[in-house]
């Protein structure tokens, strides 16, 4: 089970979605939570889910299996009471859904992808953009798409394709799943140095380049000094 | 909603067979049952989605997603008496409960299109390299069994058929489908990483046997020279790996004997 707490019901037009979760070397995760700390959007909702584990038995946290759901349990956060959860922040100039994702266990992987997703049509979600990292040689930043014609619209930015294979965990089934209700999507991946001792270990700089690659984008004014800094 | 259907048609079929063969040890069931959809032409037209499918998608080589799906595909020809529905896809379900539920769906629509037959496909692993694989077989029926032999099947006596390959053809007996499953002899290697080899010899004898019992003609050319190619790789492999066992041979013996710790 699987269930969103509604925080407000803000009237929007067509948000695009920007998903992001912990990750290969949470490239993905450290590009969501910047993105929150330096646009201040509003906390709109939140998924919950009994498939949240708080701690994995599986390693990374987003290659899961059926026989280690691992353990539910609460975090605290600053003396703050909290479940593990999945929050949507909501940007109003551009309109974006900036998601910070969690990873269910196997038996929640598909069930809270879907939950998302039903989320997103209900905000009118035609398009996402999915961060992630990639370990392989490569440029800086690569891309994938649901289709052949993003990927062409992409080369405007100077963005083409480099990774090929799997996609695991929130981020890869929110993407792909999306195909099945025709929202649109594109990955950026950010490379990076897999690390076997700690994959989710971050990556700082590697999220300094997707972050250029997607203020450019969506022409966002961001100051990346903080990242610079830790990088 | 634990799975999901994308219906691209609904054919009208003539007393068809079933054939299925989902990806598992060498990736026999698999490129048996791929080979078949290519030769033949056969038409896509049901997709299933599950909750029990590993959780990722796959990035294509241009760059596009692909979801991880079963299939249906059928095909249809004037000069056979029955036509076919191909059951395939490019994972199979990890969980037992997930294994089941699909196997029922399939077994739904075995049952709706009044499946004369069902071919299941899978591998029998023998853990030591072949030069020409043979092909066991087990069915529901004792008359069907004794059919297999004419088509120089080896009986397979005891044994177990694990995966959704295996329980697609339990569970036709419990509902009564007369169902064959042929297993195809492979040595089920692995690289040093880990990776499966796809063994398209074990495939080839399997489709022989197949082709026969389904009274069709497929051009098994292609897949010949693909089992030629697979086959120098896999020597190709094996000295590698033999000349990296001799290198770690050697930078593990012992130091010159004028070297003192």
């Amino acid at each position: 089970m699987s269930w969103i707490k509604y925080i407000e019901k803000p009237v929007v037009k067509e948000p695009i979605a920007i998903v992001g979760s912990p990750g290969l070397r949470s490239v993905g995760k450290i590009v969501v939570d910047y993105l929150i700390e330096e646009l201040k959007p509003r906390l709109v909702a939140e998924l919950y889910s009994k498939h949240f584990p708080i701690l994995y038995q599986t390693s990374p946290s987003y290659v899961s299996h059926p026989d280690y759901p691992g353990q539910a349990g609460t975090l605290l956060k600053g003396r703050q009471v909290e479940l593990p959860k999945v929050e949507f922040h909501l940007l109003t100039n551009p309109e974006l859904l900036i998601t910070k994702g969690y990873h269910a266990n196997f038996n929640g992987q598909y069930e809270v992808a879907h939950k998302i997703l039903d989320f997103y049509q209900e905000f009118g979600v035609k398009r996402m953009i999915v961060i992630a990292g990639y370990g392989r040689e490569g440029k800086d930043v690569c891309c994938a798409a649901t289709d052949l014609e993003l990927i062409k619209e992409l080369k405007k930015y100077d963005i083409d394709i480099g990774y090929e294979g799997p996609f695991y965990g929130f981020s890869g089934l929110v993407f792909g799943l999306g195909m099945l209700r025709e929202i649109k999507g594109i990955c950026l991946f950010g490379k990076t140095q897999p690390s076997l001792e700690d994959p989710e270990y971050p990556d700082p700089k590697a999220a300094k380049a997707v972050l250029e690659t997607l203020s450019r984008m969506l022409n966002l004014t961001i100051d990346l000094s903080k990242l610079e800094k830790e990088s | 909603m634990t799975m999901q259907f994308k219906i691209y048609k609904e054919p009208e079929l003539r007393d068809p067979y079933m054939v299925t063969g989902l990806p598992g040890v060498g990736y026999v069931a698999k490129l048996s049952v791929d080979y078949l959809i290519k030769e033949l032409k056969a038409e896509l037209f049901e997709e299933l989605y599950s909750f029990s499918f590993p959780p990722y998608v796959l990035i294509k080589k241009d760059g596009t997603v692909e979801l991880l799906k079963n299939e249906f595909y059928y095909w249809k020809d004037i000069k056979s008496k029955n036509d076919l529905i191909i059951f395939a896809g490019n994972t199979q379900a990890i969980s037992p409960e997930g294994q089941y539920e699909i196997s029922n769906e399939v077994l739904n629509r075995a049952e709706k299109f009044k499946v004369r037959k069902l071919f299941a496909t899978a591998a029998y692993v023998t853990g030591r390299y072949l030069e020409k694989p043979r092909v066991y077989g087990a069915a529901t029926e004792p008359e069907l069994v004794e059919e297999l032999k004419k088509y120089d099947v080896l009986p397979m006596d005891a044994g177990s058929i694990s995966g959704t390959n295996g329980l697609l053809f339990g569970l036709a007996k419990l509902r009564r489908i007369q169902s064959v499953c042929l297993l195809s002899e492979t040595p089920g290697y692995m690289t040093p990483s880990g990776r499966v080899l796809a063994d398209v010899k074990a495939a080839q004898a399997l489709l022989e046997v197949l082709s026969k019992m389904l009274d069709i003609k497929i051009d098994m050319k292609p897949l010949e020279q693909e089992a030629k190619m697979a086959e120098d790789f896999v020597q190709k492999m094996e000295e590698l790996e033999r000349r990296w066992v001799e290198e770690m041979r050697k930078s593990v013996s012992p130091p010159p004997k004028d070297i003192y710790l």
